[in-house]
């Protein structure tokens, strides 16, 4: 009998790299699931993967706001447990895992949101925010420039964001005028600062200080603050367009926009690719609309009820343009 | 839109970012004249937020919503302060507890009641601007004084009915005479550890208030709303050379300085992070001056 057995055992064990193993995933979250929509989509990325792939599991890992503590949580995350990747997502994640990857020479690391090349534990993925901010500023131009109710002739739109960093600065900010420029070139982007992620209160005040002077569409990008953005651009009967996630039910009518990031199937992609052993590791891969991990979230009702047709239309040969590759926005080295 | 309009706008608005910050700053005060500092101001304010929304969603009563962020902060203040004063701990480790606890007890409840430790926006009564109809139309002045909201208006009674009850009231002076001569308040008798705690309970009510005072008009509550307010509303008792109208003037000029930094934000070519420190450099440049003034 042993004889009859031993081919099929033999063709098992040919079988075997071909049959994807069970992974342990490690999930870092760089601030807090919970009111983080693009943290949330990274975890629940990883856990539709494990769901789906029978004994993989899932640690998820809040290092909450405090980015000076990262660094030290990352390497205690990465220390006492023994996952087979590390996926997380933020745009200052690569240089922590360059510091700390020296110290854990087989641990494999993904990192979405960030940019990197060079090391052989990490493979990056930035999306193409420059593309995003684009759409946000070409949809903010055409909600300013048009007869909605709420758009004044002042060609004025608004930017309200936390805090400078780099990517703000080198790829969301100068996409989101290009995108205004492309409407008008007349068109002026007054941007202010908060100082931090949280102060509702002074959000609200910028927003209305910033109505004040003839801005009549804004895109805030402020974290839990944006709350305040949303009531005094509500209560002033002005437009919002959201980054990232669907926003729209926060305030219908008010928020005529959403440019989203399909975080929780890259996040998924990449751990399908790593379980197939492809992931390119050492390389940063750039992501958008084409790839299908950037989308005009245009099939929302609340989109359709209040944006006219002329405008839902121009934004559609637009995203129909980017991804047919005839208009792109290379993302500048950041 | 002439500068005369741009000024009233700026002053406006500083009214109204001024309201948390005098209420939290008056009621620093008593504990201050008691002779205790208050570190605990903005973890006090952050649950006045938090409870005064809640009380004003499930009630659908404003009145209920301030009293509710009222009462919860002073509960805290009093175990913040019967700690202290009882059981004989260091008033700035409790201050510093009562900081640290505030934003764990909202996250803890904000998930119970309401599904979600983030933001929390659900409808609640807006403050009424009531003499915006008939006073708010006279030019300028009218945007500036009668165009404000209720909690605005409110804030100035309760910080003169404050003045009085420390300067006219048997309270206020044996609070004072606590915080001046807590031994000469006790050879006559009296308790001064029941006027400390009697302090920061009132502190307790103030800053509730003021909490309620953010999470209300915004109709949300934010985690960490209260930004840093409580201590500038610490620093603004200091530079108030710990007097009721002085406090209130260094509030103003704090809430100027910040409401002027919003609109030059969108004016000048001058990098965010210097505008950004305008508030706090005007108030320690006032502070400053306020210490050499003094001392000389």
């Amino acid at each position: 009998m042993s004889r009859r057995l031993l081919p099929l055992f033999f063709a098992l064990f040919l079988c075997l790299p071909l049959i994807a193993a069970p992974l342990k995933i490690g999930v870092f979250i760089p601030g807090q699931r919970e009111g983080s929509p693009i943290y949330d989509s990274l975890a629940a990325g990883a856990e539709r993967f494990a769901s789906e792939n029978p004994g993989s599991s899932v640690r998820v890992f809040e290092a909450g706001f405090n980015q000076a503590e990262w660094q030290e949580k990352l390497t205690s995350f990465v220390g006492s447990n023994r996952f087979d990747v590390i996926l997380t997502s933020n745009p200052s994640l690569p240089d922590l895992i360059e510091a700390i990857a020296p110290f854990f020479p087989s641990q494999k690391f993904i990192c979405l949101d960030g940019y990197k090349t060079g090391i052989s534990a990490l493979h990056t993925v930035l999306y193409n925010q420059t593309e995003q901010g684009y759409i946000a500023g070409y949809l903010a131009g055409l909600i300013s420039s048009s007869a909605l109710p709420g758009a004044n002739p002042q060609k004025k739109a608004g930017m309200i964001i936390g805090q400078h960093y780099p990517v703000m600065d080198t790829l969301i900010a100068p996409g989101f005028e290009q995108g205004l420029k492309a409407v008008d070139p007349s068109f002026g982007l007054d941007i202010r600062v908060l100082g931090n992620w949280y102060d509702a209160t002074k959000a609200s005040d910028l927003a209305k200080s910033m109505i004040a002077s003839g801005v009549d569409v804004i895109l805030p990008i402020c974290g839990s603050a944006s709350q305040g953005v949303v009531k005094a651009t509500k209560d002033l009967n002005r437009y919002l367009v959201f980054f990232d996630s669907d926003e729209y039910a926060r305030a219908p009518g008010t928020i005529l926009g959403c440019v989203a990031l399909k975080q929780k199937e890259l996040a998924y992609a990449k751990l399908a690719e790593f379980a197939q052993k492809a992931t390119p590791w050492g390389r940063a891969d750039v992501v958008g609309v084409k790839e299908g991990f950037i989308e005009l979230l245009d099939r929302h009702p609340s989109y359709a009820q209040n944006l006219p047709q002329s405008i839902r239309g121009r934004m559609s040969d637009l995203i129909a343009g980017i991804a047919s590759g005839a208009l792109s926005f290379p993302a500048p080295r950041l | 839109m002439t500068w005369l309009d741009t000024l009233g706008g700026i002053t406006a608005s500083a009214l109204e970012a001024m309201t948390p910050l005098l209420l939290a700053a008056t009621g620093g005060l008593f504990t201050e004249l008691a002779g205790m500092l208050n570190i605990a101001l903005e973890g006090l304010m952050l649950a006045g937020a938090f409870f005064g929304f809640a009380a004003a969603a499930v009630s659908g009563s404003l009145l209920l919503g301030i009293l509710a962020g009222a009462l919860a902060s002073s509960l805290i203040a009093w175990i913040y302060g019967s700690a202290t004063l009882r059981l004989k701990a260091n008033v700035f480790i409790t201050g510093l507890a009562a900081n640290i606890f505030a934003p764990s007890v909202t996250a803890v409840l904000s998930a119970a009641w309401f599904g979600t430790r983030s933001v929390v926006a659900l409808a609640v009564p807006e403050p009424a601007r009531p003499l915006q109809t008939s006073l708010g139309r006279i030019p300028v002045l009218g945007g500036v004084f009668f165009s404000q909201h209720s909690l605005v208006y409110l804030s100035w009674a309760l910080a003169a009915g404050a003045a009085v009850i420390i300067y006219r009231s048997v309270l206020g002076t044996r609070i004072r005479a606590t915080g001046a001569r807590a031994e000469a308040v006790a050879a006559a008798g009296f308790k001064p550890d029941f006027y400390k705690l009697s302090a920061i309970i009132i502190s307790g009510f103030f800053c509730g208030i003021a909490g309620a005072s953010l999470s209300l008009p915004l109709g949300a509550y934010v985690p960490n709303m209260s930004s840093g307010r409580g201590w500038i509303a610490l620093v603004a008792i200091y530079l108030g050379n710990r007097r009721p109208g002085r406090t209130a003037l260094a509030c103003f000029v704090f809430a100027l300085a910040e409401s002027f930094s919003n609109y030059a934000q969108g004016q000048f070519g001058i990098p965010s992070e210097f505008i950004l420190a305008i508030p706090f450099a005007a108030t320690l440049i006032a502070l400053s001056l306020g210490t050499s003034a003094k001392n000389e």
